[in-house]
């Protein structure tokens, strides 16, 4: 396959040629209250050539049959070719490499059978369904997914990386009449099967929240100093902030740079977001993007200032900037665009217990059920929530959702807490392409005047 | 040997699905034709019942056959038993879904239509950045079964979506939308007008107070109302009982202005088919007449489950097995003009664009959703876009009591038809 690879790169015809060919196995187990919805294995392969004609545009094929790639690298640069840009598309420059990336997982799960998997997952949604018998119902899931992946660019680039991922995902939804509330949990990264092994007490804690939350009120909508916890404060970053940096938002209108231009003061002093694709384990972790860039730190907020945007080679070139190794693909369907990998609000100094001290009537809101944002306005859901009274926390609220404007938001985090982690429940992000995997971090922090909706 | 002959040789059913497609992409990006592409598309999935326990695999690797069988064969013995029969065969209505036109629409044209759409939102607002798919693809499905059923079909999906944003200052409004069709129509014109008369619409700025008012949903805007009623209605939700209609049917659960049907029968659009993926015909699915409920939908397995039959709603992917899902959803118009139902508005909320679709607890009927655009309106009439405005309630109250229900409807998001509806009084929480 390699000499296939390089082969077809040298007949191109194009200014600039790249050929991903990526395998990929992966096994996915799904439980359903008691029933298994699936538990199986699946084989995908294919690939995709991108071919640039620099007066014309990006020409794409992407395919599972890879017995003729010289074909399918001719058809890419027909299709280059039909594009009309006005300038010249440049890409910029990177390092040439050749390397190999080869994982070993401490218990690989390539090597464990669908019967230990399933028994696994079975313990943890019997766990779930056993806890209380409130719990009508749970979705319990794991998946695992060994990628290979080999990148060749017509530079000189040659990568070849394994990238594993394991997974599972806890969810318990309790009733009581008509009241039906659902808690979420879950555990990924590219690690081994251990990784997600042993997490009954997280199962335990899974199913008393959901029963939990059958006996909270719904908030009271209005507007109130919020704390977040760290996972709802990563959801935060990544959603209302981070998208903002992705420079394909940027690279091509005068408007949006204006209003993310560097130097501008977004958030107090205290305030720190950065986008980090090489720390290790990390769901959103490669040494090189899609496009054979190597990943490393990006700041984008450093002490309250926009320092730096994420790029792909084609949005720095036109930027005059560096590229970031942020431009990532979700599998051989897709070129890579934009994206973040592990993207995280810096520790700050203070203690939880000072975050909430001088809240008279607060909300205390943790984790995500899930967030939008359409660049300045966003809008997030906390999966539970507590009421914060006279600097304690109070009460279960459920329905917390948090909503309002991105610029002023920020500069209303007015207190970063200092219990900073990486969240590693699991995240996928789905701009453009479907589920990419990133991970969050964040400490807890506290936000000004946030408008709850709710009744 | 035959796939399937091979699978049926070990176990007692067997059902072999190959897809196979190609899809040509324009794309404008930042107003102009950035790239094009070409998807193939090929691929298997299996599914066995071996000692009454059900296995699935897929492949994309047409080589790895072999492979495929054992991934099959163990995934049923570690499967759940399920007392599923594969159909045998049996007629179903006709259903046009292939168009030569669309099979050969030459790239040229797909750039010319993507130049004409951008050229309507440009003209109408020249400070906006739009990107443009343009989609067009030939699709094979072929289904065959152990109890005799071999069917195949072609389709011509066309699909087109763009993105416009406009950034003025701190002011940003993003609006998405996509169209299918597999029969050739030029609605998608109509659309791209219309979107160009709400960016119009939405230069003038206004101002909401919170509290309790009438809602008047879009068609667009009533997707925040029709997807906690789709999770409803889902018979997934429905056997794990986890749906609040569960057990409800010939009960009287909303306003008599709503009926609600799954119909995949249609000629030339998105969804439509002769069969499901599961191979049973398709026929219309009335899930809510004049606000009573009369049916849930099915696929085999969760119908199965459930004791009921599959309503031909067994939908998937090459990589997943099928699931119950809707296909092409009508909400049935009502017999208001809205131009009456606007002008019986003395001081309300027009919601276009719900943000966070499907957040929350949606299962339970509840929906909180920021409103990405949304207009103010005042004596019958729209005088200007609010922002920071959210609105949030449960469907299973607030669809109890319905003002009126457009004429007019609008196909949105590819699969969803949908009229204008007037909720008399909700909450609005907006910033003052």
């Amino acid at each position: 396959m390699h000499q296939k690879i390089r082969d077809a790169i040298k007949r191109s015809r194009a200014d600039y040629t790249e050929i991903r060919v990526e395998d990929r196995e992966a096994t996915s187990i799904r439980y359903r209250g008691r029933d298994l919805e699936e538990a199986g294995a699946v084989v995908d392969a294919g690939g995709i050539v991108r071919c640039l004609v620099r007066n014309g545009g990006w020409g794409v094929v992407t395919f599972n049959d890879r017995d003729d790639l010289g074909a399918k690298v001719q058809q890419a640069y027909e299709c280059a070719r039909l594009a009309q840009t006005e300038e010249p598309i440049e890409l910029a420059a990177i390092p040439i490499v050749e390397d190999r990336i080869n994982v070993s997982l401490e218990r690989d799960f390539r090597g464990v059978s669908l019967a230990e998997k399933k028994a696994l997952v079975e313990g943890y949604n019997d766990l779930l369904l056993g806890h209380d018998e409130r719990i009508v119902d749970t979705a319990t899931a794991y998946q695992d997914e060994f990628r290979h992946l080999v990148f060749a660019s017509s530079e000189g680039t040659f990568v070849e990386e394994e990238l594993p991922y394991v997974g599972v995902r806890l969810v318990a939804r309790a009733r009581e009449g008509d009241n039906v509330q659902t808690a979420m949990e879950g555990r990924a990264g590219q690690k081994g099967l251990g990784f997600v092994q042993g997490l009954d007490d997280l199962a335990r804690a899974t199913a008393q929240r959901a029963v939990d939350l059958l006996a909270a009120e719904t908030v009271i909508g209005g507007r109130y100093p919020v704390v977040l916890n760290q996972r709802l404060a990563g959801v935060f970053a990544h959603e209302a902030f981070g998208h903002l940096s992705e420079s394909d938002f940027v690279y091509e209108n005068p408007q949006a740079q204006e209003m993310m231009v560097l130097g501008r003061r977004f958030g107090r002093d205290h305030l720190t977001i950065f986008d980090d694709g090489s720390t290790p384990g990390l769901l959103g972790t490669h040494r090189y993007d899609d496009e054979g860039t190597p990943t490393g730190r990006s700041d984008l907020i450093q002490d309250g200032i926009l320092v730096g945007r994420l790029h792909s080679r084609e949005t720095a070139a036109k930027m005059g900037e560096k590229p970031t190794g942020n431009a990532r693909a979700t599998g051989y369907r897709y070129p890579p665009i934009v994206r973040m990998t592990n993207t995280a609000i810096e520790a700050g100094k203070t203690p939880f217990e000072e975050l909430i001290r001088d809240i008279k009537l607060g909300i205390y809101a943790c984790d995500a059920f899930g967030g939008q944002t359409m660049l300045e306005n966003f809008s997030f859901s906390s999966a539970y929530a507590y009421m914060i009274r006279d600097g304690q926390i109070a009460e279960m609220v459920k329905d917390v959702i948090l909503a309002g404007n991105l610029f002023t938001t920020l500069m209303n985090i007015d207190a970063v807490g200092d219990d900073f982690f990486w969240i590693e429940s699991g995240g996928r992000c789905g701009k453009g392409q479907g589920g990419l995997p990133v991970t969050f971090g964040a400490p807890s922090i506290r936000i000004q005047d946030v408008v709850i909706g709710g009744r | 040997m035959d796939l399937l002959d091979r699978l049926t040789s070990q176990a007692e059913q067997a059902e072999v699905l190959e897809i196979e497609s190609e899809v040509t992409t324009v794309g404008y990006e930042a107003n102009r034709l950035k790239s094009s592409r070409v998807d193939e598309t090929r691929g298997l999935a299996v599914r066995v019942v071996k000692e009454g326990r059900l296995g699935f695999s897929a492949s994309s690797d047409l080589s790895a056959v072999d492979k495929l069988v054992t991934n099959a064969l163990e995934s049923a013995a570690y499967g759940d038993p399920v007392d599923l029969r594969f159909p045998g065969p049996h007629p179903a209505p006709r259903v046009e879904t292939f168009d030569e036109t669309i099979s050969r629409l030459p790239v040229s044209r797909l750039v010319e239509m993507g130049q004409a759409m951008l050229d309507i939102i440009l003209e109408s607002e020249p400070e906006a950045q739009v990107n443009v798919e343009v989609q067009r693809g030939v699709q094979r499905v072929s289904l065959r079964n152990s109890a005799g059923t071999h069917i195949g079909f072609d389709r011509s999906p066309l699909t087109i979506q763009f993105e416009v944003s406009r950034v003025r200052g701190d002011d940003v409004l993003v609006i998405f939308d996509m169209m299918g069709v597999t029969l050739w129509s030029d609605e998608y014109l109509t659309q791209v007008r219309d979107l160009a008369g709400r960016l119009r619409q939405a230069k003038t700025a206004a101002t909401i107070r919170s509290g309790r008012m009438p809602v008047l949903f879009s068609p667009r805007g009533a997707l925040a109302l029709g997807l906690p009623l789709m999770v409803g209605l889902n018979g997934k939700n429905v056997y794990t009982r986890n749906s609040p209609m569960a057990g409800k049917i010939g009960q009287k659960l909303f306003d008599e202005k709503i009926t609600l049907v799954d119909d995949a029968t249609l000629h030339g659009r998105y969804s439509s088919a002769p069969y499901d993926d599961e191979g049973m015909a398709h026929r219309p699915v009335t899930l809510v007449q004049e606000g009573v409920l009369r049916s849930f939908f099915w696929d085999l397995k969760t119908a199965a489950q459930a004791g009921v039959d599959s309503t031909g709603n067994g939908v998937r992917g090459l990589f997943n097995p099928p699931s119950p899902s809707a296909t092409t959803l009508l909400f049935e118009p009502g017999d208001m003009s809205l131009a009456e139902m606007l002008a019986g508005v003395k001081e309300g909320l027009l919601a276009d664009i719900p943000l966070g679709l499907g957040q929350g607890n949606i299962i339970s009927g509840a929906f909180s959703n920021t409103l990405g655009l949304a207009f103010k309106i005042e004596n019958g009439e729209i005088v200007g876009r609010v922002k920071d405005v959210s609105i949030a309630g449960n469907i299973y109250e607030l669809l109890q009591d319905v003002a009126a229900v457009s004429q007019e409807t609008e196909w949105i998001y590819r699969d969803l038809r949908l009229p204008y509806m007037l909720l008399p009084d909700m909450n609005v929480v907006a910033k003052e």
